[in-house]
């Protein structure tokens, strides 16, 4: 299912390129699924339920954070094993499992400013795929920030980057307290993803 | 069952009193607000809004925490007060909150000149959120702030273009700390 193209093969070139991304490290691949495996992705996440949350930063309809069907356990773990030796090689952080979700985002759905790092946790990186919607998003990017530090203190925070959810993409970006990021507010559409983290 | 006694008869005590400030008086008190001047809070991952820091309206307090008295069968005087204005796209996190001690009283009176769907006042008790109060104008509101609870401004969306929520918020403590010793 999933496979590493032409844009894997130079990862010096990748690891530069993560390195002196701004804001924070991030890198994006686009044509990250092979066309012809789209369709088998999708008859797997169609089986797949999801609930909506609502939170003080969030609403958004996503699957439980363990997958109850076995196919996105497989297309979870099979991520994993493809993707984590390679990023740990390019992103200079060791990573061996994942955790995968499946999100629907519908008009008026959001996350709103926050890093991924939490004490313990053990997040290392973060990662969103955008699926094909049979109804692409208006809105639904993904926004990253700078944040402005005294003293170890966020003070300010300013937008740097957005990330368009164009299907078959895939985002990594680095977890760390300054990795501040959003998905700005759907407003049209429906914005499909797969999003989680890489573990040490 | 009277305001009075809705407020004694819950653990989490939190009230409504619908049509509390005219739309007149309302209008008069945004113009107020607007010529004081709001100040922009951008620290994303807390909050995004305006707010007039010192609002004034003495006279106004005053009677707010007379209501907050007759609600709560406490004494009551104004410790805080500021104004709140949310836009498109605004919002003020549970993590921008704070926990307050002595369990005071927290006032809302909405201003807006219209109500924004979705746009909600949540008040939480150890995350769990168990009041919720919809944008109406001229609503208030008087939840009281024990140790386990937190609140949140909800997101108000950038669907609602023209969307302008103004709320004053008002911190109304013992006028004799001993009163709750």
């Amino acid at each position: 299912m999933w496979r590493l193209g032409s844009p894997w093969e130079d990862e010096a070139k990748l690891a530069d390129a993560w390195r002196t991304a701004v804001p924070f490290p991030h890198l994006v691949f686009d044509d990250f699924v092979a066309a012809e495996q789209l369709p088998e992705l999708l008859a797997i996440l169609e089986e797949e339920p999801v609930d909506r949350f609502d939170g003080d930063i969030f609403a958004f309809e996503a699957s439980a954070p363990e997958p109850r069907t076995e196919g996105l356990r497989s297309l979870r773990d099979s991520f994993a094993r493809t993707l984590a030796a390679p990023l740990s090689r390019i992103t200079g952080k060791s990573v061996r499992r994942a955790d995968m979700r499946a999100y629907a985002y519908r008009v008026g759905h959001y996350l709103l400013p926050h890093a991924d790092h939490q004490e313990g946790v053990g997040r290392v990186l973060a990662f969103a795929y955008y699926l094909p919607s049979p109804e692409p998003p208006q809105g639904g990017e993904l926004e990253l920030f700078t944040c402005l530090l005294q003293s170890g203190e966020i003070v300010g925070t300013e937008s740097a980057r957005l990330i368009e959810p164009r299907a078959n993409r895939l985002a990594v970006f680095d977890v760390s307290d300054v990795s501040l990021h959003q998905v700005r507010e759907v407003l049209g559409g429906l914005r499909a993803s797969l999003a989680g983290w890489f573990y040490a | 069952m009277s305001t009075r006694d809705e407020w004694a008869a819950t653990p989490m005590p939190a009230v409504v009193v619908p049509a509390a400030i005219g739309a007149e008086l309302a209008a008069e008190v945004r113009a107020r607000l607007d010529s004081v001047q709001y100040t922009r809070y951008a620290l994303l991952d807390r909050g995004s809004y305006d707010e007039v820091r010192t609002p004034g309206e003495p006279e106004l307090l005053a009677a707010l925490a007379g209501i907050a008295g007759e609600v709560t069968g406490r004494t009551l005087v104004v410790a805080e007060a500021r104004a709140l204005r949310l836009g498109p796209g605004d919002y003020l996190l549970v993590r921008h909150d704070r926990v307050y001690e002595g369990r005071p009283v927290e006032l809302m009176l909405e201003l807006s000149q219209v109500s924004v769907p979705g746009a909600e006042l949540h008040y939480r008790h150890r995350g769990q959120v168990f009041f919720t109060i919809a944008s109406t104008p001229g609503i208030l509101a008087l939840v009281e702030r024990g140790p386990t609870v937190m609140c949140n401004h909800t997101y108000v969306s950038k669907r609602h273009r023209n969307a302008s929520v103004v709320r004053l918020m008002v911190l109304l403590r013992d006028a004799d700390p001993r009163a709750r010793a």
